[in-house]
C-alpha cells in the first residue's frame, strides 16, 4: 500500500468525520459514499483508478474555487445594479464567465501571449513537448501552443461574426414579421421554412464548393443557415409583446415601425434573445469547426482549431493526445457558454421566483 | 353541533414574504375566530392581505412566503401550522374548500365539469362515482343552474362565466366541507350575473350550515353575504363587527372613509345650446371583426366638448368596440365618425398627426398599457416630443408639469420604471401620457375597474378636475354604475351592440327606464344588508341574471321607442 492510498483514505475519512461533527448532511453523504465507492474502485482498478478520482476531485475543486474567486472579483468591479444580479449567479455560470473571459484575453492578446508566430516553423515535425514548446509541435514543426492561442482569435472571431450576422438577419426579419404581420409575415415565414428544410451541413458544403472557401462565404453561409431559427424565436417573442396595450397606444400615437421595434418591442424581448445568442454561438462554433475539419473552413496556414484537429489526427494512433487539445478547447468554450446561457434562461424565464 | 362551536381559530397570524433579501411581514398579527355556519367577510384594498389570510386558513402559504412559528391556526381542534403536509392535504377539498376569483381560469379546460366535480369525493373515498354524480346534479339544481341534469357533462368553455362560478361553488360543496373560502367570487362578473351567483352562494351556505370566509373589496357585496365583517389594512386588522353594526356605525376612520367613497359626484354639465357641432359624433356605425358577426349595430351618439359621456353595458355589449371604431383601430363597415362636424378617416393609419393627437386613450389595465422597460420620463415625454417637437429642457419642464398635474412628485418619479409603481400610480401615468398629447377628447376604457375603491375615487376626482381645467371631453366606458353616477353627464346604455337608451344622467337615473337599464340599475348591490333579500322577493328567485334578460319583452313601450 503506497503513501498515496493512505493519504487518500485519511483525507476522505477526516472530511466525513468533520462533516458529521458539524452536522453538514450533504457533505457527509458525499464524502462517505465516495469513501465506500473508493474501496470498490481501489480493489478493481488499483492505485491508478484512485489517482484518477483524486485528480478529478482536485480539478473540480480548483474550478470551483476559481469560479468563486472570479465571481467575487466581478461583484467588486461591477456597478451596483449588475453586482446584485451577479450575486445570484451560480458557480457554474461564474465558471462559464471565467472561461469566456480567458478566451477573450487569449484572442485579444494573442501576439503577446504566443511565443512564436502562427505559421512559423520552429522545430521538427511532431516534436514532443518540452520547456520551449509547451504542447509540442504539429505535423510541420509549428508550435502547438502558439497556434492554439492564435486559433482562439480566428475560430472564435469567425463564429462570433457569423452568429452576429445570423442574428441581425433573423432578428430584424422576425421583428418586422411580428410588427407588420399579414403577407410580409407569411412570406418571411415560408422563406424560413424553405431554408430550414435543407440539411445545414450540406447547404454549407454546397455554398463553399460553389463560391470557394473564403471567410466571407463562410460567414454568409452560416448566417443564412442559422437566421431562420433566430427568426422563429424573435417572431414568437415579439408576437407576445405586440399585442400589449402600450404597443396599441404607440400605434395610435402615429409612431413608425422602426420606433415601435426599437423602443417598445426590443427592450421587452432582449432576455430570451441574448440567451438564444449564446446557444446559437455554440452551434455556429461547432459547425465552423466541422467545416474546418473537412478542409472547407479557414484555409491554412491560418491557425484554426477545427483544422488543427484534422492535421494532427494521425497522432491519435500513437496514443498521443495532441490532436485532442484543440478539440478540448472547443468543448470547454461550448460548455462555458452554455453554463452562462443556462443562468440567463433561468433568470428570464422567471423560474427564480418559485 | 351548535352554531356557536368555534371552527377556525387564528391567533397572532404573521406571514412573511421574501423580498430584497430580507423577510418582510405581509400579515402583521391577525386574530380571527369563525364559528360553524358563520360567514365572515374580509374586506380591504388589494395588498391588504385578504387572500393571504384566506390561504392561511387552509394552512397554506404561497411560494416565497412563510407563516411564522409563533402564529397558530386551529381548525376544528387541529393545529395546522405544526401539522404535516399530508395531514393538511387531507383537509383540503374534503373539509376546507376554496372558490377562486376566476372560475374560467381555475377549471381545467380539458375535462368535463362533472369529472372535476367528483374528483375530490372519489379521491377521499367518500362516495362512489355514480353517487357523486347524482349528488353533483342535486347541487347544480340547488344552485339553480339551467339543465342541472346535463350541464355537468359540458366542458368549461361551453358554460357562461356566471354559471361556471356557480359550478365551482357546487364543486367546493361536493364533500360537504365545514369551511369554504370564497376569494372574490363575483369580481369578474357583470352586475346582472353577479346577483345570481350571490343568491346561489348565500342559499347553499345557509342550507348546509357551512362556515365561509368571503373575501372581496366590494362593500355592498359583503353586506349581503356576511354575518360579520372584518376590515383589513396593510396586513393589520382595522376592526371587526357584525354586519348591521358595522354598516350603521363604523368606529375607525379608515372604515368610515371606505364607506364614504361613493359620495363623490361631479356637477351635471349640459350640451351647448348655440349650435356648435359635437366634438365627436358617431353616426349609424356598424362594425364587425374579420369574418365575424356584427358586433355593433347602428350605433349613434354625440359627445360635446368638455362633457363626459358614459357608455354602459355588460361585457360583450360592444362598448370597447365602439371605442376602437372612434380611435380608428377598427374601421366601421358602415357609418362614420365625425370630428367637429368633419368626417374622421376611418383607419388610424390614414389620420394625420394632428388628428391622432386630438383623440387619446386611457386603458383598463395600466400594467399592460405602460411599457415596463421604459422610464416614466420617456413614457410621458414621448407624446410631447412626438407631437409638439419639444426637446431638452423644454421637454423636461413639460414632463414635470404633467407629473404635477397628476399629483405625483416629479423628482421622485422621473427616472422610475412602471413596475416600481402601484396600480393607482400607474393609472395616473397613463392619464399623463394621454394628456401629454394635449388632446380634446379622451377615451377612458374601464379605467377604474382594476383599482381599489379609494384609489379609483382619487382617479375619478383627478379626471374631473382635469376636465374642468383643460376642457376635455371623455368617453367613459364602464360597467360600474356607481362610477357613472359620480362622473357622467350623459349616459349611453348598450346591449348586444345596440344603443338601447341614451340621455342626460339626471333623466337616465329617474324612472321610467328602459327595461334593460332598469335591470342594470336594480342589479347594482347596495349597502343595505337586506337589499339582496328584498330584491329576490320582488323579482322572484328564478328571475335574476340571464332569466331576467330573456324576459325583456320586445313590445315594451320604451324598447319600441329606441328601435326607431
Amino acid at each position: 500500500m503506497s503513501a498515496f492510498v493512505i493519504i487518500y483514505y485519511a483525507i476522505l475519512l477526516a472530511v466525513s468525520c468533520l462533516a458529521a461533527y458539524f452536522n453538514q448532511r450533504t457533505i457527509f453523504l458525499a464524502a462517505f459514499s465516495l469513501t465506500l465507492v473508493s474501496f470498490v474502485l481501489g480493489i478493481v482498478g488499483g492505485v491508478p483508478a484512485l489517482r484518477f478520482v483524486a485528480i478529478s476531485a482536485v480539478v473540480l475543486g480548483a474550478a470551483a474555487m476559481i469560479s468563486f474567486a472570479f465571481r467575487e472579483f466581478l461583484i467588486v468591479l461591477a456597478p451596483k445594479e449588475l453586482a446584485k444580479e451577479l450575486r445570484t449567479a451560480p458557480l457554474t455560470a461564474a465558471f462559464g464567465m471565467f472561461v469566456i473571459f480567458t478566451y477573450a484575453v487569449a484572442a485579444i492578446l494573442a501576439p503577446w501571449i504566443a511565443p512564436y508566430g502562427e505559421a512559423q516553423v520552429v522545430t521538427s515535425a511532431f516534436a514532443p513537448p518540452d520547456s520551449n514548446f509547451l504542447l509540442g509541435a504539429d505535423q510541420l514543426g509549428r508550435d502547438m501552443f502558439s497556434r492554439l492561442v492564435y486559433g482562439t482569435r480566428n475560430s472564435v472571431g469567425l463564429a462570433l461574426t457569423a452568429t452576429t450576422a445570423a442574428f441581425i438577419l433573423g432578428a430584424s426579419a422576425g421583428l418586422l414579421a411580428a410588427t407588420k404581420g399579414g403577407w410580409l409575415d407569411q412570406i418571411l415565414g415560408r422563406i424560413a421554412d424553405v431554408i430550414m428544410s435543407i440539411p445545414s451541413l450540406i447547404f454549407a458544403l454546397l455554398m463553399l464548393s460553389i463560391f470557394g472557401p473564403s471567410v466571407t462565404v463562410i460567414i454568409c453561409a452560416v448566417a443564412i443557415i442559422y437566421a431562420p431559427r433566430v427568426f422563429r424565436l424573435t417572431r414568437a417573442v415579439a408576437g407576445n409583446v405586440v399585442v400589449m396595450d402600450y404597443i396599441e397606444a404607440a400605434k395610435l400615437r402615429g409612431e413608425g415601425t422602426f420606433y415601435l421595434i426599437r423602443r417598445e418591442i426590443l427592450p421587452n424581448s432582449t432576455a430570451p434573445l441574448i440567451a438564444e445568442y449564446g446557444l446559437e454561438f455554440c452551434f455556429v462554433f461547432l459547425l465552423v469547426a466541422g467545416l474546418s475539419f473537412l478542409g472547407l473552413g479557414i484555409q491554412p496556414p491560418t491557425a484554426d482549431w477545427g483544422s488543427m484537429v484534422r492535421e494532427n489526427a494521425t497522432l491519435i494512433s500513437f496514443g498521443e493526445i495532441t490532436p485532442l487539445i484543440p478539440a478540448a478547447a472547443i468543448a470547454l468554450l461550448t460548455v462555458g457558454v452554455n453554463f452562462v446561457v443556462d443562468w440567463m434562461l433561468f433568470r428570464s424565464s422567471g423560474l427564480k421566483e418559485q | 353541533m351548535s352554531k356557536k362551536d368555534v371552527l377556525l381559530k387564528i391567533r397572532n397570524l404573521k406571514i412573511q414574504g421574501y423580498s430584497n433579501e430580507t423577510w418582510v411581514d405581509i400579515i402583521k398579527g391577525v386574530d380571527l375566530t369563525l364559528h360553524r355556519g358563520e360567514v365572515m367577510g374580509l374586506i380591504g384594498e388589494s395588498g391588504a392581505g385578504k387572500s393571504t389570510i384566506g390561504a392561511a386558513a387552509m394552512g397554506y402559504a404561497r411560494d416565497g412566503t412563510r407563516i411564522t412559528e409563533d402564529s397558530t391556526i386551529e381548525f376544528d381542534g387541529m393545529e395546522l401550522t405544526t401539522a404535516t403536509e399530508e395531514e393538511r392535504r387531507a383537509l383540503r377539498g374534503s373539509r376546507i374548500a376554496y372558490v377562486a376569483q376566476s372560475a374560467a381560469a381555475s377549471f381545467n379546460p380539458a375535462h368535463k365539469l362533472i369529472d372535476q366535480h367528483t374528483e375530490a369525493p372519489l379521491q377521499y373515498r367518500i362516495k362512489k362515482r355514480m353517487e357523486a354524480q347524482e349528488d353533483a346534479v342535486d347541487l347544480y339544481r340547488r344552485l339553480r343552474l339551467p339543465n342541472p341534469e346535463e350541464i355537468g357533462f359540458r366542458y368549461p368553455h361551453q358554460v357562461s362565466g356566471g354559471q361556471l362560478q356557480r359550478a365551482m361553488t357546487a364543486m367546493a360543496m361536493s364533500c360537504r366541507p365545514d369551511l369554504i373560502i370564497f376569494d372574490e367570487p363575483t369580481t369578474a362578473l357583470d352586475v346582472t350575473t353577479q346577483i345570481e351567483v350571490l343568491a346561489a352562494i348565500r342559499d347553499i351556505v345557509d342550507q348546509f350550515n357551512t362556515a365561509a370566509l368571503y373575501i372581496t373589496h366590494d362593500l355592498a357585496v359583503v353586506a349581503q353575504m356576511a354575518d360579520t365583517i372584518k376590515v383589513l389594512l396593510k396586513g393589520e386588522e382595522v376592526e371587526e363587527a357584525p354586519t348591521a353594526q358595522m354598516l350603521d356605525n363604523p368606529k375607525e376612520d379608515y372604515t368610515k372613509s371606505l364607506w364614504a367613497v361613493r359620495s363623490f359626484t361631479s356637477p351635471q354639465r349640459y350640451r351647448p345650446t348655440d349650435g356648435t357641432p359635437p366634438l365627436i359624433s358617431v353616426k349609424n356605425v356598424d362594425a364587425s371583426y374579420t369574418g365575424g358577426e356584427k358586433v355593433l349595430d347602428d350605433v349613434s351618439f354625440d359627445i360635446y366638448e368638455g362633457m363626459t359621456v358614459a357608455v354602459v353595458g355588460e361585457s360583450g355589449s360592444g362598448k370597447s368596440t365602439t371605442a376602437r371604431v372612434i380611435t380608428g383601430l377598427l374601421p366601421p363597415s358602415k357609418g362614420e365618425v365625425l370630428f367637429k362636424g368633419e368626417p374622421f378617416p376611418p383607419d388610424y393609419r390614414q389620420r394625420s398627426r394632428e388628428e391622432l393627437r386630438q383623440c387619446q386613450m386611457i386603458y383598463q389595465m395600466a400594467d399592460t398599457a405602460l411599457n415596463p422597460k421604459v422610464r416614466i420620463s420617456e413614457i410621458i415625454g414621448r407624446p410631447a416630443q412626438f407631437y409638439s417637437g419639444l426637446r431638452g429642457v423644454k421637454l423636461k419642464n413639460r414632463v414635470d408639469e404633467l407629473l404635477d398635474l397628476i399629483e405625483l412628485e416629479p423628482s421622485q418619479y422621473y427616472n422610475r420604471y412602471p413596475p416600481e409603481l402601484s396600480g393607482g400610480q400607474k393609472q395616473r401615468i397613463g392619464i399623463a401620457r394621454a394628456l401629454a398629447a394635449e388632446p380634446t377628447f379622451i377615451v377612458c376604457d374601464e379605467v377604474t375597474s382594476a383599482l381599489d375603491q379609494l384609489v379609483a375615487e382619487g382617479i375619478l376626482r383627478l379626471l374631473d378636475r382635469l376636465q374642468d381645467e383643460l376642457k376635455l371631453a371623455y368617453m367613459f366606458i364602464t360597467h360600474d354604475l356607481a362610477t357613472v353616477r359620480s362622473i357622467a353627464d350623459e349616459v349611453v346604455v348598450m346591449q348586444h351592440g345596440k344603443v338601447v337608451e341614451q340621455g342626460p344622467k339626471e333623466e337616465m337615473f329617474t324612472p321610467p327606464h328602459h327595461p334593460y337599464t332598469d335591470l342594470l340599475l336594480s342589479s347594482v348591490p347596495e349597502m343595505d344588508p337586506n337589499w339582496l333579500t328584498t330584491l329576490l322577493e320582488e323579482r322572484g328567485v328564478d328571475n335574476v341574471g340571464d332569466a331576467a334578460l330573456a324576459q325583456i319583452s320586445p313590445d315594451d313601450e320604451k324598447v319600441a321607442g329606441t328601435k326607431v
